[in-house]
């Protein structure tokens, strides 16, 4: 590979500016993100700030999922502990053994599809790279896609 | 001492009530099963780095979906946490809760940045982000260490489950009993193909080794429930009705543990998951940054199609214990080799043909072997590729590095071997150490050196090397005493209490943070050059799939740079 021309966004902005996305593909395109400081706390881009909000919203559920039941638990034993109607499980163990667990399968899946939307939101486009496996070929195929 | 039922005393490493004998179609069966497996590698083999390493970058969502969850399920998932379960109750839970929702943080905090990252072991990020050697080798040394820790549960996994389809080899070795001949038999399998076929065969092999266990459980399940009319279509949910006659001691909240052992230990066992070598390494290993994503979500499926049936397992296993053998809890009650075996031995109880119980056996070492393969690849990979090419002898040509990483997984296979023969603890909790290991010394260095592009050398260091020292004192107080006739384990109860060996990421991970964070800022910031790479890794440009975010940076990096 001679060079990698999915970076060279003077290339990419040519070919799009008839504009996949709306303002924030603009931004995106506007974005030098190798001058922009990565730091968890403080996001510098307008696609961190918006990745990081459904980074943070999935976190605090996944918190609360993991560890919620069994700190209830903790606090309020008989409540937690009574027999479920049909399935028979105390609340407790059901919450634990199969809540958490989905509970992390559902957000990953939501978290991907969110990180999808984004991607899309930005005008970003991965399945060229996939397909051809070179920058150099995908620089030209964007054209195509962005149509 | 906390955590007494998943740390039992071995008082006899042969499970008693499980058939010990040969058995013909069983035997054929494994034997088959892994003589597929050495096929399989011996078809993939592979003779450059890139193949041995990361599988030429090639692997797909779903197939990466399946490796991630053979990689992942080991002994410890198909034999050790219904054994937990059984005995521990509801503290049995602490591995499916920190065992799956891991996979959660690792995919929003970790997996396309790495992928983006790109390069080829797990103290290879630890040593470029942070620029330096010695970072690199103490990552390169943990991840050795984790294997050798994570595969000695894997080692009496599979010679436990082989006692029961091959029988008692005992007579075969002067001095070590059948349970031990079981253990070098299965290491030397393992060893075998591994050497040959390095990650790409290993790779194609986790995808077969999947679909094997998971059938095998899945299928044992539905058979044991059905036959004994505790179930019909949907055990998973099914065993419910169960629970109230299991005796309080399988639910009863916080009776064997307190609610701080709880927290303590899946809180470990949920960072040790994002900073596992063998599990991170599978990012690098697929074709873009996307795939990393979405075949987290798939493996986290797969993963979650064993963790839903294992309560209902260790259920069914505990009511046919007490029903045929005698009262799982109490005095004697259940022994805790007989638990390690829970699942085959629930098969083995319900009647079923001999043949079928070896299949649900087979899975079992069909899970140890797949999780063994990943976690040797890693080990070896840290001292070939990140000790041996990377400091001792930059020059060294591709056959070189093959063969010093194919010793590594040789040296790796007798250490193992050796300490399986006589382990100080349950498979699960076993695994449980390498998991805080893994949580204390590569998860904040993951963490923070992806996340905050000051984090610097000196920081690095200092972190790693608290996260070392956290992990080794509850190590010191509670396990090696075990290996020491003179001393009583643990050494300090109240260190015990509050820092258990197997939650005690929860007290080093805040510490490792704060002192690689303080650190950090206490001395100068990295070079532009390693803040730019740790951007790249954050920017959502989609990049070449050979290409990592060091080229991007080096050859690329100036043309955004001017617009």
């Amino acid at each position: 590979m001679p060079d990698n021309n999915t970076h060279d966004s003077t290339d990419k902005r040519a070919e799009t500016d008839g504009g996949v996305a709306g303002q924030a593909g603009q931004a995106h395109r506007d974005t030098d993100y190798l001058s922009s400081e990565v730091n968890i706390i403080n996001p510098s881009t307008p696609f961190m700030r918006d990745h990081l909000r459904v980074v943070w919203t999935g976190f605090i559920i996944w918190v609360i999922a993991v560890w919620g039941p069994v700190t209830l638990t903790y606090l309020a034993t008989d409540a937690m502990t009574t027999q479920m109607p049909v399935l028979g499980f105390p609340l407790h163990y059901f919450l634990v053994a199969f809540g958490a667990p989905t509970s992390a399968l559902i957000l990953s899946f939501w978290y991907s599809r969110k990180r999808d939307a984004l991607d899309e939101k930005y005008g970003i486009d991965h399945t060229t790279i996939e397909e051809t496996g070179h920058g150099s070929e995908a620089a030209a195929t964007d054209g195509g896609v962005d149509q | 001492m906390t955590g007494v039922p998943v740390v039992p005393l071995q008082e006899s490493l042969l499970p008693e009530s499980l058939n010990i004998s040969f058995k013909l179609l069983p035997s054929i069966l494994v034997l088959g099963m892994l003589g597929l497996f050495l096929a399989i590698g011996f078809v993939f083999r592979v003779a450059d780095t890139e193949n041995m390493w990361v599988a030429g970058r090639s692997i797909g969502n779903v197939e990466n979906g399946m490796a991630i969850g053979a990689n992942w399920m080991s002994a410890a998932s198909y034999l050790g946490m219904a054994a937990s379960i059984a005995l521990a109750g509801f503290y049995g839970l602490v591995f499916v809760v920190g065992w799956t929702t891991g996979y959660f943080i690792l995919l929003i905090f970790l997996a396309a940045q790495l992928r983006r990252f790109g390069k080829y072991t797990a103290p290879d990020f630890v040593g470029d982000r942070f620029n330096s050697d010695t970072a690199r080798a103490i990552a390169a040394v943990t991840t050795f260490l984790i294997g050798f820790v994570y595969a000695i549960g894997q080692a009496k996994g599979m010679a436990l489950v082989g006692l029961y389809v091959f029988g008692d080899f005992g007579f075969l070795l002067p001095g070590l009993d059948g349970y031990q001949v079981m253990v070098i038999f299965m290491m030397t399998i393992t060893v075998g193909y591994l050497t040959l076929s390095g990650m790409l065969g290993a790779t194609k092999n986790q995808a077969v080794q999947y679909v094997i266990l998971i059938t095998a459980f899945l299928v044992g399940l539905f058979v044991v429930g059905y036959t004994n009319g505790y179930s019909t279509v949907l055990p998973q949910m099914e065993y419910g009705m169960l629970i109230d006659d299991l005796g309080s001691e399988f639910s009863e909240p916080f009776a064997t543990s307190s609610y701080y052992l709880w927290i303590a230990t899946t809180f470990s066992l949920i960072v040790g998951t994002c900073g596992l070598p063998h599990v991170l390494v599978r990012f690098y290993t697929v074709e873009s940054e996307r795939t990393a994503r979405w075949s987290t979500v798939w493996g986290l499926f797969f993963i979650c199609l064993l963790y839903w049936s294992a309560p209902a397992f260790a259920a069914f296993g505990t009511d046919l214990y007490s029903t045929n053998v005698r009262a799982t809890y109490g005095d004697p009650g259940m022994a805790s080799a007989a638990s390690e075996v829970i699942v085959v031995l629930a098969a083995q109880l319900s009647n079923l043909p001999q043949w079928f119980v070896g299949f649900v056996a087979a899975g079992g070492i069909a899970a140890a072997i797949a999780t063994v393969a990943g976690l040797f690849i890693a080990g070896s990979s840290a001292i070939s590729h990140d000790i041996y090419t990377n400091i001792v002898n930059e020059d060294a040509t591709q056959r070189e590095q093959i063969l010093v990483g194919r010793l590594a997984i040789v040296a790796l296979g007798v250490l193992t071997t050796l300490a399986a023969l006589d382990p100080a603890s349950s498979i699960a909790a076993l695994v449980g150490y390498a998991f805080a290991l893994a949580g204390s010394v590569l998860f904040p260095m993951f963490f923070i050196g992806m996340w905050w592009e000051n984090a610097n050398r000196q920081g690095a260091l200092a972190g790693m090397t608290t996260g070392l020292v956290g992990w080794s004192i509850p190590m010191i107080n509670e396990i090696v005493p075990t290996y020491m006739s003179s001393l009583e384990a643990p050494l300090s109860a109240g260190l015990a209490q509050w820092m258990p060996a197997i939650g005690s990421a929860l007290i080093t991970l805040p510490i490792v943070f704060a002192v690689t964070i303080v650190v950090s800022l206490l001395t100068d910031e990295p070079d532009m050059e390693t803040k730019r790479v740790v951007r790249q890794c954050h920017s959502p440009e989609p990049m070449g799939q050979h290409k990592t975010a060091e080229d991007v940076v080096a050859d690329g990096g100036n043309a955004p740079a001017d617009d």
